[in-house]
């Protein structure tokens, strides 16, 4: 046997590729990998760049992309450490303070700032109060801002001085605006802004005194990261570190289904690629088979045989990969020139990794999908050169699936899709294929029947689909699994941007209302009803403390920087309530009205942070509430929307049970736009009151999910094309046999009327069974995916029903367009043939 | 307009090639009879497939004209020629083509079908039988041998009582022996039914048994021949 040397099988296997080239013979496979490649290039491209703008419009509600914060001043060496690496820097020092006017008071939440901040995002800040508002840089030295409100409570006016501490400022711009300033609804007055060179001088902070200091950071994410590693061993017990990605509850739910989102988009364009890579290769190597038998005839080896063609086929993956992220990256690019408008702030370039990531993904696709047809070559028998007829064994089973199998868990892998949705998807497909593949398999060969009497148009058509039913069935089964890929990407794309909707709907609530006295809750109520139509329930919130569970102190149950942790750090904001608040589902035990009075009152928690502490139905909970301790028992668990924004608690009390307890109400209403002076006159009528204001969050949360929903529509549209290319390469790997039968059908009389009818019937009939298993496995597959990967709650899709229609129409417009050839085939090629 | 059922008058095929035009084909006229038999002979590339292609209309002539049983092939378009090939016209090929998603017996209805004839799984269950092949009906081309294919094309050429059976090597594939015993089936069948027979092949004594015979040479007539 002739062992070539490998400089020549390489240089042979460039000179075949060239001439298949040539051929047109590569065009298929080429243009299945391009797709594979550009479509997953394109959706990682887009993906890490939108999350890289997501998470610097997360940064935002930091001011900065790292924070380290704390009740005592960072230590030099922390400060000194950040700066070496080069990170920009800025620095925050909050507290309460009394403000003093000449005729009053009032208690305001401070904040001094370094000229630097924000890092992230800006301050915004009006001329008078209730002006258009303006971005801009903070107050100078000397000077100081004020919310509106501050300026009813104490009557003041721009140019007015306010005493802070000890230190006089002149009041000169409206505070409209801190990106910062969110998530800590409860514990807010005020707001006063001033510079941080006249802290010092005004003499309030002093050791002891309750205040919060904030380094505030921006730079590279490597070298934050680094940052980080340094300083969190020397951590102190009351300091803390704050990143984007945890910044926020809300943008943090909505990022995190959204990515899930794009990465299962590229699966299924992956998917779909894989598919036609399959298909195409099958047919590279079917074709090869008599050059392959006469290279072995020529004393070419089996082994170098199965390498010129392994060669061969990875400079076609390389090159059409190349070629792929090429085109994935402009077309990524074209995507968002089309958002600029709405993605108005810079967007970070995404590196290379995403190309890299799309072109291994490529190879990987080809090795997984096209390796085992392309095994098959090497074992073409020599003979075949003499007799024809002569086919290789074909490869086993389980290395067709296993390398498919492998390949797949490679790719997600990558896409690092978690363990829950990969099983759920792939557990969910197997079940799906088994299911509706033995389902088809019955249901053609039922069809065996009606064939006899049917005319010849349909017995042409169906003839090839009914004498061949594994392969009909395997081949509707490809189909389905593209269009079950697009209805389940369209389908999620819409439940997701429903869910969003629903959490956000144009009334939802903007302002907060905290600290309302007992005394005036139902005269407020009023108010509130008078001024909105969408107003939450006044709740009573009394402050305590979470001490013990079943009588062992909390403090030694917990894991540290756990939910648990923080939230027993912290006095918990208590309530009560008849009825479960809406958006709250139990998930655990009864309420209230479903179980009988016991000795000690019941409380219901949130479950996640009953995970957190362990917590079980039973278990008894010991609170101290404004000094005295109270015990309660766990009755029921409740799932709680914290995207909501209506008033949440983690703990809710038994009616009654915390009478005599200190309460004050809060609440959250929609105010409409145009009643900014009701607004104000509600403040002047209760002082004591604490408003706040949530439309600039509200603005900022829509914004990202508008652009969020975008990017899912375009991914739709990457997988839509990728599914059709998909299409028109399964059908380009039937072709030869379709241009033969064509040919041999015409020559013996056939008029082009018949053969396009014979293959409507075909196609017509393969993409409506194709619907409908698309239908029933999207069915399948989505409600394994709400359930476990999601957390939507699943209800039937009648309108999938329309997947059959769209099939046969999608499956026989794609199939006479394909296969045009074989109807406009000369019938001379059948002598050309012989 | 004579008679004859096959009446070809200075055919020129020329085809566009790297170095310019190429003819494939120059200045050939025969005419054939109804029940005549005619062999194409010559050796590969010298036009006999070529021929063959246009006097079926399966292809045009660069120029010249081809009327088959009383039509004038150059004026239909494929769809008329597709249905004169479907009414007067059976095909042998070399390489069988039979469509591997019919079994046997619809391999056979097949132009029976295009035609539309009613009678057409009766008439081929006849053939097939009239070939030997009767117990064979259900079985796909894939699980007949190379003789039996040929037969069942055989049974297909006939089916439709064609005016004229055109023959592209139909021995070319198979063995001495299942190649003589597929020419007699075929001379057998061509006798009982009074086929006209065009039949292109190298086999000179296959050629000898045909009424007439043409030799073809570089797209020329270089000699004619008539059985005694």
């Amino acid at each position: 046997m002739m062992r070539m040397p490998k400089a020549r099988l390489f240089a042979l296997a460039y000179r075949q590729l060239l001439r298949d080239a040539r051929a047109g013979e590569l065009r298929v496979l080429f243009f299945a990998l391009v797709v594979a490649v550009a479509a997953s290039t394109a959706i990682g491209y887009f993906g890490a760049r939108l999350n890289d703008a997501m998470l610097l419009r997360a940064s935002e509600f930091l001011g900065a992309d790292m924070v380290l914060s704390g009740s005592a001043p960072a230590s030099p060496e922390q400060i000194d450490d950040g700066k070496q690496l080069g990170l920009d820097h800025a620095q925050v020092v909050e507290f309460s303070s009394v403000i003093a006017t000449d005729q009053d008071l009032q208690l305001a939440s401070v904040k001094a700032a370094s000229s630097s901040y924000p890092l992230r995002g800006t301050l915004r800040s009006a001329a008078q109060p209730y002006e258009a508002e303006q971005p801009g840089p903070g107050p100078a030295p000397g000077e100081a801002w004020a919310e509106a409100r501050l300026f009813a409570a104490l009557d003041l006016q721009i140019g007015d001085s306010i005493e802070v501490g000890s230190k006089l400022l002149r009041l000169t711009r409206v505070l409209t605006y801190e990106p910062d300033r969110v998530g800590d609804f409860y514990s807010l007055t005020p707001r006063v802004l001033m510079h941080l060179d006249d802290l010092a001088a005004t003499g309030v902070v002093q050791p002891g005194s309750r205040v919060r200091y904030r380094e505030l950071w921006r730079g590279e994410t490597a070298t934050l990261t680094a940052y980080q590693q340094s300083i969190q061993a020397g951590l102190q017990a009351h300091q803390r570190i704050e990143t984007a990605n945890d910044s926020n509850r809300q943008i943090g739910g909505a990022l995190g289904r959204a990515e899930r989102y794009l990465n299962l988009a590229s699966l299924a364009a992956i998917l779909l690629a894989g598919v036609a890579v399959a298909l195409s290769a099958a047919r590279f190597a079917a074709r090869r088979f008599d050059a392959s038998a006469l290279l072995r005839c020529l004393g070419l080896s089996r082994h170098d045989t199965l390498l010129l063609y392994t060669l061969q086929l990875a400079m076609l993956g390389l090159l059409a990969s190349l070629a792929g992220a090429l085109l994935g990256w402009a077309a990524q690019h074209g995507l968002f020139f089309l958002l600029r408008d709405l993605l108005a702030q810079e967007i970070p370039p995404g590196g290379v990794w995403p190309a890299a990531a799309g072109i291994a993904t490529g190879l990987v696709a080809l090795t997984g999908f096209a390796l085992p047809p392309l095994a098959a070559l090497g074992r073409v028998p020599p003979l075949r050169v003499l007799r024809r007829d002569m086919l290789p064994v074909p490869p086993s089973a389980w290395l067709v699936y296993g390398t498919a199998i492998f390949a797949l868990g490679l790719i997600m892998w990558r896409l690092s899709l978690d363990l829950k949705i990969t099983l759920a998807l792939l557990g969910g497909g197997l079940l799906a294929t088994l299911l509706l593949g033995g389902l088809l398999l019955l249901g053609l060969k039922g069809m065996r029947r009606l064939l006899a009497g049917a005319s010849l148009s349909w017995r042409l058509g169906l003839g090839q689909l009914l004498r061949h039913p594994l392969a009909a069935a395997g081949q509707a089964l490809a189909f389905g699994l593209i269009l079950l890929a697009m209805a389940l990407i369209a389908l999620l794309r819409g439940e997701l941007l429903d869910t969003w909707q629903d959490q956000l709907p144009d009334d939802a609530p903007n302002h907060f209302v905290l600290n309302v006295l007992p005394a005036e809750k139902d005269a407020f109520a009023e108010r509130i009803a008078a001024l909105s139509s969408h107003a939450a329930p006044l709740y009573p919130v009394v402050p305590g403390r979470l001490i013990s569970i079943n009588g062992e102190p909390v403090r030694q149950l917990v894991s540290k920087e756990s939910q648990g942790e923080r939230a027993i750090r912290r006095d918990l904001s208590l309530t009560w309530a008849a009825d479960l608040p809406k958006d709250n589902h139990l998930v655990a035990g009864q309420w209230w009205t479903e179980q009988e009075a016991t000795d000690v009152p019941g409380v219901s928690v949130e479950a996640e942070l009953a995970e957190s502490l362990q917590l079980k139905l039973g278990d008894r909970l010991s609170f101290t509430i404004g000094g005295l301790t109270r015990e309660a028992s766990v009755t029921s668990l409740r799932e709680v929307n914290w995207d909501s924004f209506q008033p949440n608690f983690y703990m809710i009390f038994e009616p009654d049970t915390l009478e005599g307890m200190p309460a004050t109400y809060m609440t959250s209403f929609h105010l409409p736009p145009g009643k900014e002076r009701e607004l104000v006159e509600l403040a002047r009528a209760f002082p004591s009151v604490t408003l706040l204001q949530v439309e600039a969050l509200l603005a900022q949360l829509r914004s990202i999910l508008a652009q969020v929903s975008l990017a899912v529509e375009y991914v739709l549209l990457f997988v839509l094309a990728a599914g059709l290319a998909v299409l028109f390469a399964g059908l380009q790997a039937t072709l030869d046999e379709r241009i033969r039968q064509g040919a041999l059908l015409r020559a013996l009389g056939a008029e082009r009327r018949l053969l396009l009818r014979a293959r409507r019937a075909e196609f017509g009939l393969l993409g409506a069974a194709s619907g409908l298993l698309a239908a029933l496995g999207c069915e399948l597959v989505s409600a394994l995916l709400y359930h476990y990967a999601f957390d939507l709650r699943w209800q039937p899709h009648p309108w999938l029903l329309v997947l059959p229609l769209i099939g046969a129409l999608l499956v026989g417009g794609a199939g006479l367009i394909g296969t045009r050839r074989a109807l406009n085939a000369s019938p001379l090629t059948v002598l050309r043939e012989s | 307009m004579s008679g004859n059922i096959l009446d070809a008058r200075n055919l020129n095929k020329v085809v566009p090639s790297a170095e310019g035009e190429l003819s494939i084909l120059a200045d050939l006229s025969l005419q054939l009879a109804k029940g005549d038999s005619l062999a194409i002979v010559g050796t590969s590339g010298s036009g006999k497939s070529t021929l063959l292609g246009l006097l079926a209309g399966l292809d045009l002539p660069s120029s010249g004209e081809v009327h088959l049983a009383g039509h004038a092939l150059a004026a239909l378009d494929e769809d008329q020629r597709a249905r004169v090939r479907a009414e007067h016209v059976g095909f042998v090929f070399q390489s069988f083509q039979l469509l591997d998603s019919l079994n046997a017996l619809e391999n056979v209805m097949l132009p029976l079908e295009l035609d539309g004839r009613r009678d057409a799984r009766e008439r081929a269950t006849e053939l097939l039988g009239r070939v030997g092949l009767g117990e064979r009906l259900t079985h796909y081309p894939r699980q007949l041998s190379g003789g039996e294919q040929q037969r069942v094309a055989l049974a297909r050429a006939f089916a439709a009582e064609p005016d004229v059976l055109f023959a592209d090597e139909p021995t070319g594939n198979l063995d001495t022996h299942t190649g003589a015993h597929v020419t007699e089936l075929l001379f057998e069948l061509n006798r009982e039914r009074g086929t006209t027979l065009v039949l292109v092949t190298h086999d000179e004594r296959l050629a000898k048994r045909c009424h007439r015979m043409i030799r073809l040479e570089g797209g020329r007539q270089i000699a004619a021949e008539t059985a005694e």
